[in-house]
């Protein structure tokens, strides 16, 4: 069987018969994507690979439990299989109630695709990978070494359920990762550059990677002079866009509400009370036209929405799946995402972002007698419960009598959510959104993080010096 | 699966490639994740597809699939030819030849295949209650898992080796939260085996909650140059990020900070640092790797002194040299690259009891956060985040938080200057490892 020759009767019956032993909610999930995926490395084009993935999901809830079963085989023997293996998981209940399928909903159209990715010609595609190489190896004779990898995917998801919705997404997704390496003497320091979207290869061109490799390469050359960084408190300046990954880590899956229902994220029964300085709005949102987090509908067929989860500094909305929406008593914020059919949905943040403020950025620099700049963050962690968060900084800055002077290297963020939203205390009008894969539980799904830029009036720096 | 392996290899040759490895995988798989003593998840998966390996021209293309029919596998072959078509030449792309003789050992255990749904659930409820029964101020149990795997590897290459095994392994986690005055802290332990029989799951819940039970009322500490006690969970994901600097690979493409140090001191005098594919209780051993070489013992780190690196076929025709038996993947979706198998890290013990005595002011370190995005394997300059207890006058004192934890890798591990007698495996990348004692280490605090 093929992707398009799954058909309402056949959904319809798998629904039923997952039903069949109870439950108050069953659904089937069909997958399909294509994707190929090109990296250069030393110079090489050497890892080149297609993939295509078929298969489906049936999942079935009964008084809060969620029982799931997955086949890459897609045939209806497989799926009656699946079926009966949700079915028949241990529990007592009365039978469930499926509704008949309406007509099916796609909504194409939101995040249009100008270049399908698969018409355009391998070639012009790798032409990209080299032109990065070149380009970062042209723009510093200290740049040793130059990663580079595109990444291309098209999902098609249908999605069945037994409130009698039918719902077809079509996603498409382009990438461009650039990853420079200098080097003089001892010091090794490296930077990065990437550029994703939910559209075609029109986003991208020569040029487009041309620029990649000039910031990745620039990164990398300014961080060679950069001396240890201090220890200790002191006011820190994130800038825009790559900063946005702080909100995500330290506050962000916090909002998540399968943390939230259960208690272990510092943020539950807090909705309404302040969470973050007044002059902090921020939101997650899936409607971005064509942005890299973005959809149609989420991964349990629930259109995508912008969703205001700080308002002025006081919390007011967790982002939910139906499952937690439920729990909850509230509906789904349009927040279920899947890695894929292998994957149950859990509530997954889209686009997240602090709102732009009334600053300009050199005002903030200006007004910061001694400071940290974090130019770009590294990646970091949270543990919900507690809200506490630990960040590596790529590219820092030391900021003395409001100017930025000395690149400082091996900095490391470490603080709580909630105290440091509370410590903002400017805000730039700068906002720019950035793109990455985020992961949880085991899954990793394309968000994208943004932020303009900001000033925390006091956070913990750890350094080396 | 070999009429498919057999089948993709054959067609791939017909169609003008010089060489082809097809690696096909069929599995099935359970989770069970409980929540407040009942079951809140339960995954049951089948999975199966193929990945295909080719040379052409001199250039390597991947591509797999899941569908395994019969016009899936044309549309395989034909991916697989259009990504070489895009790829660089290469002379050190070869597959291996078959091996004279195998490694006899079994990684499969008919126990785990005749467990049912419900002993697996009452495995993962008595983690959970373990966590509950351990301390009251566990309030919360946020994850407790119980998983399990049962794959069939098939391999079939143009160059003659053709082979197959299949493994089974199951575990349980949990992450406890623990709650007093308006703190909260937690903990994770894991369990693991080849049979339910294998697991403890009383020690797994117990342990989860203790650990988040003793950093309760953690404060900051003032920042400092002291001894710091990596515990065993810390000092493994350590040596899991290090071990990315000591595959060939790495090494080969100037991103491995081990690159000129081979024959020199890199390490306290303590420390040795093995990789062992046939430990018998190494989860990560098979008789051979993802590109059927066979797997075997390597040693990295010896006495502290380095003595090599890790090696897949192709890292090892470029150095000329044998393979290790280290090709990975991630599943039949991915090329083979090089890691780690079960990694060990050995020496001489000292009772743990005697290295918390030994410490004038340090930290145990029982929790690091950040170590994959705070530690470069690059550069090797590392800063992560801690959370722990202070040791002072040669005692376990008051717990801490948000400390800062940084330096160079290999500055740290030359002031290793012991290890404990409390080895054991931590499944996450299956390492062997005890407590590790380093002396002279930079803390961030106030």
């Amino acid at each position: 069987m093929r992707f398009d020759d799954v058909e309402k009767p056949l959904l319809e019956a798998t629904i039923g018969r997952a039903l069949r032993a109870g439950g108050e909610f069953a659904e089937v999930f069909v997958e399909e994507r294509h994707s190929l995926s090109l990296s250069l490395d030393d110079g090489k084009i050497e890892r080149a690979s297609g993939g295509h993935d078929f298969g489906a999901a049936v999942r079935l809830t009964v008084a809060e439990r969620t029982y799931h079963a997955y086949t890459d085989d897609v045939t209806e023997a497989e799926l009656t299989r699946a079926a009966d293996a949700v079915a028949a998981a241990p529990r007592a209940a009365e039978p469930g109630a499926a509704l008949p399928l309406g007509d099916r909903r796609d909504d194409r159209g939101l995040h249009p695709v100008a270049r399908p990715p698969h018409d355009v010609a391998v070639d012009e595609k790798a032409a990209l990978l080299r032109v990065a190489d070149e380009t970062a190896r042209g723009h510093d004779a200290a740049v040793t070494q130059v990663t580079a990898a595109y990444v291309e995917g098209r999902q098609r998801v249908l999605i069945a359920n037994s409130l009698g919705e039918l719902v077809g997404d079509d996603r498409t997704r382009v990438r461009l990762t650039v990853n420079a390496v200098a080097r003089r003497g001892d010091v090794i320091q490296t930077g990065y550059e990437s550029v994703g979207k939910s559209m075609g290869f029109e986003i991208l061109d020569e040029e487009v990677a041309a620029g990649l490799a000039r910031t990745a390469a620039g990164k990398a050359v300014t961080m060679l002079d950069a001396q240890p960084a201090p220890s200790g408190p002191i006011a820190v300046v994130l800038a825009n866009g790559f900063g946005g990954t702080l909100f995500h880590e330290a506050c962000g899956h916090g909002l998540e509400a399968d943390a939230v229902v259960k208690n272990a994220s510092v943020y539950a029964g807090k909705l309404g009370e302040v969470v973050a300085s007044p002059i902090v709005t921020a939101y997650d949102d899936g409607t971005l036209p064509g942005e890299w987090g973005s959809a149609a509908f989420d991964d349990e067929g629930v259109p995508m929405q912008k969703t205001m989860v700080i308002e002025e500094g006081r919390l007011r909305c967790f982002l939910s799946d139906r499952l937690r929406a439920r729990k909850m008593g509230l509906s789904s914020t349009g927040n279920g995402r899947r890695q894929s059919f292998r994957h149950v949905p859990i509530p997954r943040m889209r686009t997240t972002y602090i709102a732009a403020g009334d600053a300009t950025p050199e005002e903030i620099i200006a007004a910061t007698d001694r400071g940290f700049y974090a130019r770009s963050l590294a990646g970091g962690q949270v543990e919900p419960a507690s809200g506490n968060f630990v960040f590596g900084v790529a590219e820092g800055y030391l900021i003395e009598r409001g100017s930025v002077t000395t690149p400082l290297r091996g900095a490391t963020l470490v603080g709580n959510g909630i105290e440091v939203l509370k410590s903002i205390d400017m805000i730039a009008g700068d906002l720019l959104v950035k793109t990455g894969m985020c992961g949880k539980d085991g899954q990793s799904v394309p968000v994208g993080t943004g932020q303009p830029t900001l000033r925390i009036s006091r956070m913990t720096v750890g350094g080396t010096a | 699966m070999f009429e498919t392996t057999d089948a993709v290899v054959a067609r791939a040759l017909a169609r003008g490639a010089e060489g082809a490895e097809a690696y096909a995988e069929r599995g099935v798989s359970r989770r069970i994740k409980v929540y407040e003593q009942a079951v809140e998840q339960l995954t049951a998966a089948r999975r199966k597809g193929v990945g295909l390996r080719l040379l052409k021209d001199g250039a390597v293309g991947y591509a797999y699939t899941s569908d395994v029919a019969e016009g899936a596998l044309d549309e395989l072959v034909e991916g697989a030819l259009g990504a070489a078509g895009v790829a660089d030449r290469d002379e050190h792309a070869v597959l291996p030849l078959p091996a004279a003789v195998l490694p006899g050992l079994t990684v499969y255990d008919e126990r785990l295949t005749a467990a049912g749904d419900d002993d697996k659930i009452e495995v993962a409820l008595a983690v959970e209650q373990a966590a509950f029964d351990a301390d009251p101020r566990v309030k919360v149990v946020e994850d407790t898992i119980y998983a399990d795997s049962d794959t069939e590897i098939f391999l079939t290459s143009s160059t003659g080796l053709r082979g197959s095994f299949r493994e089974n392994h199951c575990y349980t986690f949990a992450y406890a939260v623990a709650e007093e005055d308006e703190g909260v802290e937690t903990g994770l332990s894991f369990s693991a085996g080849r049979a339910l029989d294998d697991l403890d799951p009383e020690r797994c819940g117990r342990e989860a909650a203790q650990r988040a039970c003793e950093l309760l009322g953690a404060t900051k500490c003032r920042s400092m140059k002291a001894t710091v006690v990596l515990d065993p969970f810390v000092a493994a994901s350590f040596f899991g990020v290090l071990s990315s600097a000591l595959t060939a690979e790495s090494v080969q493409k100037g991103r491995s900070l081990f690159a000129p140090l081979v024959g020199t001191t890199v390490a306290g005098p303590h420390v040795s640092l093995v990789d062992d594919g046939l430990h018998p209780d190494g989860l990560a051993s098979a008789p051979f790797d993802a590109e059927g070489v066979p797997c075997r013992r390597t040693v990295l780190i010896e006495d502290g002194v380095l003595r090599g690196f890790l090696h897949n076929t192709y890292t090892a025709h470029k150095a000329g040299c044998p393979s290790t038996g280290n090709a990975v993947r991630g599943s039949y979706a991915a090329a083979p690259m090089v890691g780690p198998t079960n990694l060990i890290l050995d020496g001489p013990t000292t009772p743990r009891d005697e290295i918390i005595a030994a410490v004038e002011r340090g930290v145990l370190v029982t929790n690091a956060v950040g170590v994959h995005s705070g530690a470069n394997p690059v550069t090797g300059h590392f800063s992560i985040g801690i959370n722990g207890l202070l040791i002072e006058d040669g005692r376990l004192t008051s717990p801490v938080r948000e400390v800062t934890l940084a330096g160079d890798i290999v500055g740290m591990l030359k002031s290793v200057v012991a290890l404990g007698d409390d080895a054991r495996w931590i499944p996450m990348g299956s390492i062997l490892t005890p407590s590790v004692v380093i002396e002279g280490m930079s803390i961030g605090g106030t």
